[in-house]
């Protein structure tokens, strides 16, 4: 078993406070360098979404905090196929580069780590 | 390395489906509050029927009026039961 943390971010954003909870947690692990795998996952895959303009219901843009990612060493990020296709979503839409993943490779990465956090 | 999950929330959540597909050979999944409502129904044929361990919190199902309809008497576990179950597995996946 890995040393790795994977985090499961599953809720749209804006609607409710699960999004921004989950990446709060994540980017705090990764300042004690914990390896880390993030998965976006059923409505989570709507943080991903590019052209997203929040500021008219007074919110910061999930878009951009996603790209604080790269900064704080966040390499393993993956999407769900089945989660986008179910929404009519392409990776072409996303606004930062995901490996798009089918169920068995995240079963996978949880079976792989040593803690999940499912959000 | 199993994983034990668990669902806390109803069925109208849609929450099996996300989480079923991710289970591997040797994970359970543990039904709780809200989540015993899934023993009432035929969702969990499919997992049962690949194999898959499901247990219930029989508090949480005697709370709501016991239907184990899909469940046999083995599968439902008390608080101490949950405990040793986690204690099982080597982690645990929360959905909720």
């Amino acid at each position: 078993m890995s040393d790795s943390i994977t985090f499961i971010s599953r809720a749209a954003p804006y609607g409710e406070n699960n999004s921004k909870l989950c990446m709060d947690i994540a980017l705090a692990a990764a300042v004690f360098e914990q390896k880390i795998n993030y998965v976006f996952l059923d409505d989570g895959v709507y943080q991903l979404l590019s052209n997203q303009s929040p500021e008219a219901i007074a919110s910061k843009p999930v878009g951009a905090a996603l790209e604080a990612f790269d900064l704080y060493g966040i390499e393993n990020v993956y999407v769900d196929k089945n989660s986008l296709s179910s929404r009519n979503l392409t990776q072409q839409e996303l606004v930062i580069k995901a490996k798009v993943a089918d169920s068995d490779l995240i079963a996978e990465l949880i079976q792989n780590s040593k803690s999940v956090i499912n959000l | 390395m199993s994983t034990l999950h668990t669902i806390s929330k109803s069925p109208a959540k849609g929450l099996l489906s996300s989480c079923a597909p991710l289970l591997k050979q040797g994970d359970a999944l543990m039904l709780l509050e809200d989540g015993v409502y899934y023993s009432y129904q035929n969702e969990l044929d499919d997992l049962l029927a690949k194999g898959f361990e499901v247990y219930c919190l029989s508090e949480d199902l005697l709370a709501r009026g016991p239907a184990d309809k899909n469940l046999a008497e083995s599968k439902l576990l008390d608080y101490e039961g949950f405990v040793d179950l986690c204690c099982e597995h080597d982690k645990l996946v929360n959905w909720f």
